[in-house]
């Protein structure tokens, strides 16, 4: 090779080598570039994860303490995370109408606030539950429960306040989950609320319950209503146990059987009772002043006892109680020991396919007919009786006025729109032994009820 | 006819029932005590010390339950409830809140023990990678653009309130005391800083296993742990100022009294000054408030000039208000970020 060829082989070699140099040196860095971008870019996704469980962990802390406020089934509520605190707004009201059917006897027809109470309950330190509910219904405001119960064991809790003495099987059923717009009879000769300290427990699985207390000492079907001051020292002792023998038996059709017992003793000093009608009429009062002859008292010892059962199986439900009160009334300077009897056998299906149960009906299907879902219905029937010892007759009470007993059946329909909501329409029948001039019959009762009825 | 009025003998008797049913026989005793973050090496090794000791002197077994987190934090807890019989907490401001806020202890609590109830001290340095690859050498390092400062939470972490007061104090001192130039100070320290854990030992955990940031400003004793721990992957580099951490130790009063644990958790703390515990509390990186101990180990821990909570802070109380409540100086340097 000459020299100018060499020359001009070197060279274009040499521009080669120059032309390849720059893209040899970019690869280099393209690499370190590289490994250092994907460690910044490690660096921020580690960053941003730990960024992420900081957060979940104040999110965390701060839930731990905060207070959850919310609405659901069973009311609005506020509760401490742990639940240990607890306050809770529920509430119910009843709106009814009653239609006399016979124009003898017959009472005023009319629309009427039965029920309308706001509930205010809740938990304090996870043992101590309160409840409060007035009711204004009737435009009148009437503390009906107001107490508290410490419950450390389940099987000794302490009840203080006001509240259902532990005695009626249908009194002591919530006014929302009735059979019937209103109690039978057996009720009347009940306590409806008092004042007064109990002792109550329960096994886990309610296969036996035992209340035992001391109350004030109301009449029959009283409600401390008018004044929360006992009217005199004696004291009554009521006491109840009830039983689901079956409960854990796994016999289906027997694991909703429940049997008890109560009984009340005190001696008493008060005005004596009055029994109404399902239409609210008063068929039963005793004498009131008369000349120099003051008015009937209860004064002396009162003992009731009251049977009680109830079973439901699927859509079917039955429930019965007596009652018996044996009390003394005073007139003047006489006196009588009065045996009063009052029982029921109350019956409900459901044509719906839901459970019937003491506790109420929720409905598989609410009302949504666009959906399908026509609520749950369910028919009932009931019969229940009262009698009233005849010794009462013709001193104590006026046999031209007042019945010496009272029978009647009754049906009814209720529709569960939803658990909330509820439609009832009940017509009862009653008919009397006495209770009229002349010794005849007070005529019989015919009367239409209805009801609405929302809860929550 | 059942009358109460004249039978007290029934009340007697019922309050006589309830006594005996009380009486539980006393089964091992227990101490909890509610700490802050980083302390979890140092309380194993002293209560199993303790437990020994007591055993040995009383004769009685002891088992110490132990509860760690940010000391904001654990303050609360036990205000809101959880019964600790003694707390060894990051700063005396939230031991003082447990007698501001819930009557747990009494307001002279600090001055039944020695040294002001602080067995220990420690300070806050920075941790670094291998090498300082970032040149971080004093403070002012911690402001430069790219440089990612690992520290947790003033408003739940005690540490993370001592990181922010020197931080400020060194500011303060740079700028002749000017407060405007130490807020931007602190907040350029804050926008540099990615996540803030909830604990000191969050905040290690995110720095040294996570591998995450280019410093973490930590406590002394902590820094020490985490180099160990770190294999040589990490370096203690000592500021040129600091603040001298006093963590204090105090008996939960009402606790201690309802347990029935006063005299225990009253010895528990007391040992803590015994020294044999303050070469324990040495050997875990913390500097032992016992002269003699102190001496031996004093090559141990680096000389740096410190700054004082209450000479130069004002105190707990004043800084607290001042810098750490809803809406102080470092809620408003985060919304300025």
């Amino acid at each position: 090779m000459d020299g100018s060829r060499w020359i001009t082989t070197a060279g274009l070699a040499a521009a080669l080598v120059l032309a390849l140099a720059p893209a040899a040196r970019g690869a280099d860095e393209t690499d370190a570039e590289l490994r250092e971008r994907v460690q910044v870019l490690e660096q921020e996704l580690g960053l941003l994860k730990r960024r992420l469980e900081v957060k979940d962990e104040e999110a965390a802390a701060k839930a731990a303490t905060t207070v959850q406020v919310g609405a659901g089934v069973d009311g609005f509520f506020l509760r401490t995370p742990d639940q240990k605190f607890q306050l809770k707004l529920r509430g119910y009201t009843q709106f009814d109408s009653r239609w006399f059917t016979e124009d003898e006897n017959a009472g005023v027809d009319s629309f009427y606030f039965r029920r309308v109470r706001p509930i205010v309950e809740g938990t304090l330190f996870e043992n101590i539950d309160f409840k409060i509910m007035p009711d204004f219904a009737g435009s009148t405001v009437v503390l009906y429960d107001a107490y508290a119960n410490l419950h450390y064991w389940n099987l000794a809790q302490l009840q203080l306040g006001k509240y259902k003495p532990p005695v009626g099987l249908e009194r002591l059923q919530s006014a929302t989950s009735l059979m019937f717009i209103e109690r039978a009879f057996p009720t009347q000769l009940v306590p409806n609320r008092d004042l007064g300290v109990m002792l109550q427990g329960n096994t886990e699985s309610q296969l036996f319950s035992y209340q035992v207390g001391a109350f004030n000492g109301v009449r029959d079907g009283g409600n401390a209503e008018n004044s929360d001051v006992d009217t005199d020292d004696g004291k009554d002792v009521a006491a109840r146990v009830f039983f689901h023998p079956f409960v854990d038996s796994r016999i289906a059709p027997l694991e909703g059987l429940g049997l008890g017992f109560a009984t009340t003793w005190g001696q008493e000093k008060q005005a004596p009772p009055s029994y109404k009608t399902t239409g609210g009429q008063t068929f039963f009062a005793y004498r009131g002043a008369s000349g120099t002859t003051p008015a009937v008292r209860e004064e002396g010892a009162r003992l009731r006892l009251a049977p009680q059962a109830y079973w439901y199986w699927g859509p079917a439900g039955l429930l019965g109680e007596y009652v018996r009160s044996n009390e003394h009334m005073k007139r003047g300077s006489s006196n009588v020991t009065a045996d009063q009897v009052a029982w029921q056998a109350s019956a409900t299906y459901l044509l719906t396919g839901e459970a019937a149960s003491y506790k109420g009906v929720v409905p598989l299907e609410p009302f949504q007919p666009s959906k399908g879902g026509w609520g749950a219905w369910e028919l009932a029937a009931r019969f229940h009786s009262i009698r009233l010892d005849d010794d009462v007759f013709p001193f104590f009470a006026n046999p031209d006025t007042a019945a010496s007993s009272a029978e009647a059946f009754a049906f009814g329909v209720n529709w569960y729109m939803s658990r909330w909501t509820k439609f009832v329409v009940n017509y009862e029948h009653t008919w009397f032994d006495g209770g009229a001039p002349g010794g005849k019959n007070r005529d019989t009762e015919g009367v239409v009820l209805t009801r609405f009825q929302l809860s929550y | 006819m059942l009358s109460l009025r004249k039978r007290p003998g029934f009340a007697a008797a019922l309050v006589a029932l309830t006594w005996l049913g009380a009486g539980i026989a006393r089964a091992d005793v227990t101490l909890l005590n509610v700490s802050y973050d980083p302390t979890r090496e140092l309380y194993e090794a002293y209560d199993a010390l303790f437990a020994k000791h007591w055993q040995e002197t009383k004769g009685e077994a002891v088992t110490i339950h132990q509860s760690h987190g940010g000391s904001g934090k654990q303050a609360r807890a036990v205000i809101d409830g959880l019964e600790a019989d003694v707390v060894t907490l990051a700063l005396s401001g939230d031991v003082q809140q447990l007698a501001d806020k819930a009557n747990l202890i009494p307001r002279g609590w600090q001055d039944r023990l020695p040294n002001r109830s602080c067995p220990y001290t420690s300070t806050i340095v920075f941790l670094v990678r291998k090498g300082n690859p970032k040149g971080i050498k004093d403070w002012a390092d911690l402001t430069r653009p790219g440089v990612a400062v690992i520290t947790p939470n003033p408003k739940t972490s005690g540490g993370a309130r001592w990181n922010y007061l020197a931080a400020w104090g060194y500011a303060l001192r740079e700028n002749g005391g000017s407060e405007e130039k130490a807020r931007e100070f602190v907040r350029s320290v804050y926008a540099n800083a990615p996540v803030l854990d909830t604990g000191a030992r969050g905040a290690t955990t995110t720095f040294v296993e996570r591998g995450l940031g280019d410093v973490l400003i930590t406590w002394e004793n902590e820094a020490f742990l985490a180099e160990t721990l770190g294999k040589g992957e990490l370096e203690i580099v000592v500021p040129s100022i600091s603040i001298l951490a006093e963590p204090p130790v105090a008996l939960v009063d009402a606790v201690a009294r309802k347990h029935g644990t006063t005299e225990l958790a009253t010895a528990y703390l007391e040992y803590l000054y015994a020294p044999e515990a303050q070469e324990l509390i040495a050997e875990n990186h913390y500097r032992p408030s016992d002269p003699n101990v102190a001496a031996k180990y004093a090559s141990k821990f680096p000389r740096i000039e410190l700054l004082q909570i209450d000479r130069d802070f004002g105190g707990w109380r004043e800084a607290q208000a001042k810098h750490f409540v809803d809406g102080g100086i470092f809620d408003q340097i985060s919304v300025s970020k």
